[in-house]
């Protein structure tokens, strides 16, 4: 998860990283410190500067009006709800500074280079650190590779990054003043979410790129919570198109969604099951999918399973579509292989005639990304007559 | 003579009382592998499926000095004590299932690894098989014989489901596998593409690879500079997924951690691109594999 500038700040300050007197707003007329100031809008997509969204305030004048502008603002697709007012630092040397974990050395890497948008191409240079020896990383960060002057906000932020297992603790610019004095103006921050067990700190859930989750994301990341069985749901994403999509596999599905856009598919949704769910994780999945309005098709696709038991997964399948009103008349495409496959065919052949769903049912002799062309056919028409 | 599973392999099972540790355990012994120990901390003494349980790594291998891979199915919030525990006893293949480790914990696991001459596959590993010789994972779950069969084809694959499902392809085209690994699509691995590249070019059995890569990460763009090198000599076939995934806002997670693009660094244009000018014949769906290994 992606963290907001002043949340980053905050991990910053909590090692004793310098950073500029700030106040956190959501309101216009909320100042209390001085000018000269830089207004920054608090939204997670990047680039705010060049968008708009960072101000800089000389005197009082005008203060509250430039305020009320950028509170009535969508920045890249983001509404701004919150705005971090600083005190402005003037600046003599501008760096950028980072650590993440590269896959190229696998393992954690410090990026150090001049600052400023576009840093990264700047001719930054990555150094990476050896986790082996944990304790001889603070000397290797004052060995000289970056300016004297900067170490301590290196070790730092070096802290910072393991102490709250984060993917990047970015600071860009990183600032020296004409006093010599290091600020870290900005903050980027993506903590691990499979650290989320251990971290003392949390934070508040986000709309991810200015969306608010739909109540169908909501619902469907809630499925998996407290029950370890397989996964259904916990990947879910809200689409613009009108076939439904039931896949499987986190590797299986992206094949598939490949696939169907290929071919002109529009899908409604993305979402994947994994592992050995319960049938009862695969109907309220399918409930959550097939919730959506003008749908034209359904498509239920994965590989040749190596553990999924194919019939538990499509009986909960079966369980959830039986539940939706009104009953679905649009076309249903399964193409699945593994464990209890043919078991599941048969009972979905019966369950199929007796309900009187539109199923189209492929095993694994059928290629599976050759179903999205029967999966479009079918939802849309054949094109070519 | 196949890759990492061998005649010679003899696995210890970190977590064999757990579901997916003792599930695997049997799988693995019904399809001929030796498994000559398990491992859960507090539980040594017992016996599951006839297999005897240590506490400790290292009183397993007192017991059974032949182990030489361990598999590691324990929850991800201990999964690095009992991988620094098998690194530390110089088991010299870990094949760790589990999935969700932190990030900071692999890095850990990897860097210890590399010092003490260790090779691990995964995290998130589906496991290795060697077709008619044994397996180490849940690759192929109960039976794998119906979709795995012996040949002269190595799969590398990020996705666990796909490396099944490209062995189904091959095995229904009748082409066989030498070794299928799964190096799970974690963003840090401990065996890439090109590090078992290198083992599929010492070997024999193996005359060409096929690679099932995904957007995110180096590993594809590591893999054609491989060949570029001239260190990898045999034909290689791959498929690289995840254009779907592009047409979502950049940062976006999903099914695989790796999967994750953040400008122009581990994107499907720069995979294609680096693995077609190594000479690589890519795959518009995985159904054209087997054509392009003919």
């Amino acid at each position: 998860m992606q963290l907001f500038e002043f949340e980053g700040k905050q991990l910053f300050k909590n090692v004793g990283i310098n950073i500029p007197q700030s106040q956190l707003i959501d309101g216009p007329d909320q100042i209390r410190i001085k000018p000269p100031l830089v207004l920054k809008v608090q939204i997670l997509s990047g680039k705010r500067a060049d968008a708009g969204g960072i101000i800089k305030v000389q005197s009082a004048e005008g203060l509250v009006q430039s305020l009320k502008k950028l509170f009535e603002s969508t920045i890249n697709g983001e509404r701004v709800e919150k705005i971090l007012v600083e005190e402005a630092v003037e600046i003599d040397k501008e760096y950028y500074l980072s650590f993440s974990y590269s896959t190229e050395t696998r393992g954690p890497v410090m990026t150090f280079g001049s600052g400023g948008t576009g840093a990264e191409q700047k001719g930054a240079k990555s150094y990476p650190i050896d986790l082996a020896h944990l304790e001889g990383v603070k000397a290797h960060l004052r060995g000289g590779i970056i300016p004297e002057e900067l170490v301590d906000t290196a070790i730092k932020l070096w802290e910072v990054f393991i102490k709250y297992d984060l993917e990047l603790a970015e600071i860009n610019p990183l600032v020296v003043d004409k006093h010599g004095q290091v600020w870290a103006l900005d903050s980027k921050v993506i903590l691990d979410d499979d650290a989320d067990f251990r971290r003392e700190i949390k934070f508040p859930e986000r709309n991810l790129f200015g969306r608010a989750p739909t109540q169908r994301e909501i619902e469907a990341r809630k499925i998996d919570e407290g029950d370890h069985r397989g996964t259904a749901g916990s990947v879910y994403w809200d689409l613009d198109g009108d076939i439904a999509v039931i896949a499987a596999g986190g590797g299986g599905s992206i094949v598939n969604m490949d696939a169907l856009l290929a071919l002109g598919g529009k899908p409604a949704n993305y979402t994947e099951h994994s592992g050995n769910p319960p049938g009862e994780k695969l109907k309220k999945l399918t409930k959550i999918v097939l919730s959506k309005p003008g749908l034209k098709g359904c498509w239920f696709v994965g590989g040749t399973a190596n553990f999924t038991d194919i019939y538990e997964t499509l009986m909960g399948f079966a369980e959830g579509l039986r539940e939706i009103k009104p009953k679905p008349t649009y076309p249903i495409v399964i193409r699945r292989g593994g464990p209890q496959d043919k078991k599941a065919f048969e009972a979905l052949e019966e369950i199929g005639k007796k309900e009187g769903f539109d199923f189209h049912i492929f095993g694994r002799e059928t290629p599976m990304t050759s179903t999205a062309k029967i999966m479009v056919e079918l939802a849309y028409g054949n094109i070519s007559h | 003579m196949a890759i990492l599973v061998t005649e010679k392999t003899k696995v210890l099972i970190q977590g064999i009382t757990g579901k997916e540790g003792s599930k695997v355990a049997l799988q693995m012994r019904n399809y001929g592998t030796k498994v000559l120990a398990g491992v859960t901390p507090g539980k040594g003494g017992q016996e599951a499926h006839g297999i005897p349980v240590y506490n400790t790594v290292k009183e397993a291998l007192e017991n059974h000095p032949g182990i030489n891979a361990s598999f590691v199915a324990v929850p991800n919030f201990v999964a690095l004590g009992a991988i620094k525990e098998a690194i530390e006893n110089k088991i010299p293949l870990i094949n760790i299932l589990t999935e969700h480790i932190p990030i900071k914990d692999t890095a850990i696991a990897l860097a210890l690894a590399k010092e003490n001459n260790v090779r691990i596959v995964g995290p998130s590993s589906i496991g290795i098989i060697s077709p008619g010789i044994g397996k180490v994972g849940s690759i192929g779950g109960d039976d794998p014989r119906g979709v795995f069969s012996k040949g002269s084809v190595g799969i590398i694959s990020k996705s666990g489901g796909m490396a099944s499902e490209v062995a189904w392809i091959l095995t229904k085209n009748g082409i066989g596998q030498s070794t299928v690994v799964g190096i799970g699509g974690d963003v840090l691995i401990g065996s890439s593409f090109a590090d078992l590249m290198e083992e599929f070019e010492k070997d024999e059995q193996t005359k060409a690879v096929v690679l099932f890569g995904e957007i995110g990460g180096t590993y594809e763009e590591e893999a054609a500079d491989l060949i570029k090198s001239g260190k990898f000599t045999k034909p290689v076939a791959a498929f690289v997924s995840g254009l779907f995934a592009e047409t979502l806002p950049s940062g976006t997670k999903l099914g695989h951690a790796g999967a994750i693009v953040y400008g122009e660094k581990g994107s499907y244009k720069s995979k294609i691109t680096a693995l077609e000018k190594a000479g690589v014949k890519l795959a518009k769906t995985p159904d054209e594999i087997p054509n392009l290994l003919k």
